[in-house]
């Protein structure tokens, strides 16, 4: 199985996710986040947020949660999952996302690279209303089979 | 809650978030809440199949808990970019700490921003994670 470096700037998947409460509630308890502004809206207001916003790394449930056929979408380019490393994660945050928020999301591959040890890098941007909140990076390597 | 530019120099330590300790179940309750049940984090048969002496945590969960020291730190809105890569494999039974240390204090734009070097280390001192955040501070 080799990567098909066709696929670089192709959309892979467009979606929209709904923002729910109880999962910023479920995402802090696995992490062990006891943050009262995660859970508790007069909590969060006091902090200067209009409603429980999304934790750091939310980015996961909205990309698990609103589109659940990710891996198979990056195994038919080519890419043998049961090997993949996630190598990078980056965030860039443009303001907080909050339960009832409807995200438009678009996830694109951004670069691609081939050879003995491949690479791809994911973009996904999500946008409430038009207006862009959320943009995040994934880069996976498969390193060579073993012999 | 926010920073206080005036009050931040190069070279400060972020307070430490330490002794968060991995476990079985923390992963199958990551998994569920994540939504990435990919069997090498929570079946160890799976994970022996995979060519893995065990499960092992998803790198997601150790980002989120390094995540949670910054957003201590700074507040979650006024964090501007995070980003890490992934060093190191972490298993049920380690006990990990959320590092940072500020890199850098400077005006651009209008908006006073700082930048820090994150890690996450287990008890031994190997790195997990390792990555780079922007805040924004009063």
């Amino acid at each position: 199985m080799a990567i098909d470096l066709s696929c670089k700037g192709r959309e892979i998947a467009r979606y929209t996710f709904e923002v729910d409460r109880s999962k910023i509630r479920e995402l802090c308890a696995a992490i062990g986040d006891p943050n009262p502004i995660f859970t508790n809206p007069e909590a969060a207001q006091k902090e200067g947020y209009a409603d429980t916003p999304a934790p750091l790394t939310f980015s996961t449930v909205i990309t698990f949660g609103g589109c659940p056929g990710i891996w198979d979408l990056i195994s038919a380019m080519g890419i043998d999952i049961k090997r993949l490393l996630h190598a990078k994660e980056e965030y860039e945050y443009l303001a907080p996302i909050y339960p009832g928020d409807k995200l438009d999301c678009l996830i694109t591959v951004e670069a691609l690279r081939g050879g003995a040890m491949e690479m791809a890098a994911f973009k996904t941007t999500c946008a409430r209303g038009g207006e862009t909140v959320l943009v995040s990076r994934m880069t996976i390597i498969v390193p060579p089979a073993a012999k | 809650m926010s920073i206080r530019f005036d009050s931040i120099k190069e070279g400060d330590l972020l307070p430490p978030l330490a002794g968060q300790e991995i476990t079985q179940l923390q992963l199958i309750k990551y998994a569920g809440a994540s939504g990435d049940f990919n069997p090498i984090h929570t079946i160890p048969a799976n994970a022996r199949e995979a060519g893995l002496d065990g499960t092992i945590a998803h790198g997601m969960l150790v980002m989120g808990i390094l995540g949670r020291m910054i957003s201590d730190w700074a507040g979650v809105k006024n964090v501007v970019k995070y980003g890490v890569s992934f060093k190191a494999l972490t298993r049920p039974g380690d006990i990990l700490c959320a590092k940072g240390t500020v890199k850098r204090a400077y005006i651009q734009d209008g908006k006073k921003l700082i930048d820090c070097a994150v890690c996450v280390e287990d008890a031994k001192g190997e790195v997990k994670v390792e990555g780079k955040v922007t805040v924004t501070a009063e």
